[in-house]
């Protein structure tokens, strides 16, 4: 069973009176495990294509499918729910809440989903240490590094063990070796956890990580290499 | 446990909006509570001054008094033998202070040269002190029992005939049988009733003297003086169950039943206190409306996270009511606070108020604090925090997922 599948998706924003096509008939389908890639230039799509994923954003034709469930049919609680069970987002600002500590803000999504108050905080600390963060967990945000920010987010997005995570550009505010020990955090995870990754980058620094890369232009995918077999991380996983 | 604590360390976050609110919250509060505690005392005072100069808390008539009395009142007095035995019977109440006879009809007032209409009330000197205590005297002395010619006679009546104390008067008036007759009376006092229409017009005289005038061995009405306001319902269920089962002939009225101008000048600052309670609603709520709207925009990107974490809208919304409802508790607890200090400081500061509407008498001001008004008050400002955040609250909620997060 294909953890996502687009079908013959299109998104376009109206801008004046002649709309920006950014996805344009778009077919995808990904699997569980897979370790995604997604290139392209500042305005190919990449976004748009993670906002429809996400269950954010609604498109203008076509279908998008989470777990063979058609996001068209859902209603907007409905949709919340999902986004809570089965997906993970990673952003570029690192989106913490800044009056919660590092701890806190990975047991947010755990109280959405009305985990028990101790339970959660087990859970945290626990997807903060698979982070390397075992030793932060009281700080706030303003107290961490850029890294330590996205290693707290990366907690936050694991933590509900959902079964794809959404990274948009995670590494574009860091600089270059706190984004490859970023990138190797997210690899190890994906080989330890099993999880599915959709990262979109315009760097290329990510792709010795990535078990498939997909290249968007125009909001169409010109390339999509599937670069090592899905088996070898599912052996690992398992 | 956690969305709570969110919730309130987000009040905490932005100190000084929360503190706008908070004073928006306190203003509310602070000048429904003192306005509604002076009203409060305001109203207390009315009512024991009319209780105490005319009209104690329980008035016992003959029955058919208050329906026929006006047009034939001798036809309804208490006679002597009825009027012992209910004394005696009411006075072994322990809710009661006293009870004293009065005997009222109007009269002609004349000192020889001019004449005017006056209300003349017999009473029982030594009792009567100690009912109306509210009546004071402002010249001469008082009355008792064994001048039975004095008389105590309206301020405004007083100064209206240019009298004199000790000048003599003639009083006429129409007798039981229905003839004519007057007695002479010596002016012994002037005393004020604090209702200035009243005083304009009012004798009181030693009831003996009064019944000599008019034929009459009888009484128009008892007067019952309780210890306690609160009591009346009480005590007048208890003499009506009393009466009923002695089968005696008479009916009661509260002081309430009776006080008319009490109601209609406690109608009209009720009205009155409403409308200001709408117009700070009004204000308090724009004034807080305006900083949560501030609020919701400043965490446009942290509303879009927390959506695409998965909260709902209902939980967004959620979040930002229960930071109102925090607010509303601690601005509604120091309103409270803060209106206790202030009423206390303002009734130990023994400002005198202008004189109040139809008296004659000034108090100094006085704010109540009871505490269902205090408790009134503080739902009040609670409601409106809860209020003025659902508009924001709901706006947050329906904010575009994917436009909120672009301002990360
Ligand atoms: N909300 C929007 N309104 C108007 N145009 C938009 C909006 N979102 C995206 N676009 C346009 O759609 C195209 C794709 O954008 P995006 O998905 O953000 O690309 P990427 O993430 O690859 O940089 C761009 O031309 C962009 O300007
Ligand atoms: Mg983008």
């Amino acid at each position: 069973m294909s953890v996502v599948k687009l079908q013959q998706v299109s998104r376009a924003f109206p801008v004046g009176n002649k709309p920006i096509v950014a996805l344009d008939k778009l077919d995808l389908t990904l699997e569980k495990g897979e370790f995604v890639v997604l290139r392209g230039a500042s305005g190919s799509g990449k976004s748009t294509l993670l906002n429809l994923i996400g269950a954010m954003d609604d498109p203008d034709g076509g279908e998008v499918y989470i777990h063979d469930q058609a996001l068209s049919t859902l209603s907007d609680r409905q949709k919340s729910k999902l986004r809570s069970r089965y997906i993970g987002f990673i952003f570029q600002s690192f989106n913490l809440i800044p009056v919660l500590t590092a701890l806190e803000n990975v047991q947010y999504p755990l109280s959405l989903q009305k985990v028990p108050n101790a339970q959660a905080k087990a859970r945290a600390a626990e997807a903060l240490e698979q982070v390397g963060l075992a030793d932060f967990i009281h700080r706030r945000p303003n107290q961490l590094s850029g890294g330590q920010m996205q290693r707290v987010a990366i907690a936050r997005a694991i933590v509900t063990k959902p079964d794809i995570i959404l990274a948009d550009e995670p590494t574009a505010n860091l600089d270059s070796e706190t984004s490859t020990q970023i990138m190797d955090l997210l690899g190890e995870l994906n080989v330890q956890t099993g999880l599915t990754f959709l990262f979109a980058t315009h760097h290329d620094f990510v792709l010795s990580r990535a078990s498939r890369v997909l290249e968007l232009k125009d909001g169409k995918i010109i390339k999509d290499d599937k670069l090592r077999g899905l088996t070898s991380v599912k052996t690992k996983a398992s | 446990m956690l969305k709570l604590k969110l919730a309130l360390l987000n009040v905490l976050r932005n100190g000084r909006r929360s503190f706008i609110t908070l004073l928006a919250i306190q203003f509310g509060v602070i000048s429904l509570i003192l306005m509604g505690g002076f009203f409060a005392s305001m109203y207390e005072g009315m009512r024991e001054n009319v209780i105490r100069s005319q009209l104690g808390h329980i008035q016992i008539y003959s029955e058919g008094f208050n329906q026929f009395g006006s047009q034939e009142p001798e036809q309804y007095l208490i006679d002597p033998d009825v009027l012992k035995q209910v004394v005696e019977q009411v006075e072994g109440l322990e809710q009661v202070a006293l009870v004293t006879p009065r005997l009222n009809f109007t009269g002609l007032l004349t000192d020889g040269s001019k004449s005017l209409a006056v209300i003349v009330e017999g009473i029982n000197p030594d009792k009567e002190a100690l009912l109306s205590s509210a009546v004071r005297l402002t010249q001469g002395e008082d009355l008792f029992d064994e001048d039975l010619e004095g008389a105590l006679i309206g301020d405004g009546l007083f100064n209206s005939l240019n009298l004199e104390i000790g000048q003599s008067l003639t009083l006429m008036a129409t007798t039981a049988d229905g003839s004519f007759d007057a007695r002479d009376i010596t002016a012994t006092g002037a005393i004020s009733t604090g209702t200035r229409e009243v005083d304009n017009r009012f004798i009181r005289m030693n009831l003996k003297h009064a019944q000599e005038l008019m034929y009459t061995q009888g009484v128009t009405r008892l007067v019952v003086l309780l210890n306690d306001t609160n009591q009346t319902e009480t005590v007048m269920a208890l003499l009506q169950a009393q009466f009923a089962e002695k089968g005696l002939a008479l009916e009661l009225r509260s002081w309430s039943d009776l006080a008319d101008y009490y109601h209609e000048v406690v109608n009209l600052f009720d009205g009155i206190f409403t409308v200001v309670q709408f117009i700070v609603l009004v204000i308090v709520l724009l004034g807080i409306v305006n900083t949560m709207v501030m609020a919701v925009m400043e965490r446009t990107p942290e509303i879009g996270t927390i959506r695409a974490m998965g909260a709902t809208r209902f939980e967004i919304i959620s979040l930002f009511v229960s930071e109102a409802f925090i607010l509303g508790l601690i601005g509604s607890v120091l309103g409270v606070v803060f209106s206790i200090l202030l009423a206390q400081g303002i009734t130990a500061s023994e400002i005198m108020m202008p004189t109040p509407p139809g008296s004659s008498q000034t108090y100094p001001i006085r704010i109540f604090t009871e505490s269902d008004l205090l408790l009134k008050n503080a739902l009040f400002g609670l409601a409106i925090a809860v209020i003025s955040s659902i508009y924001p609250a709901v706006k947050a909620s329906r904010m575009v997922i994917t436009q909120a997060l672009r301002f990360a």
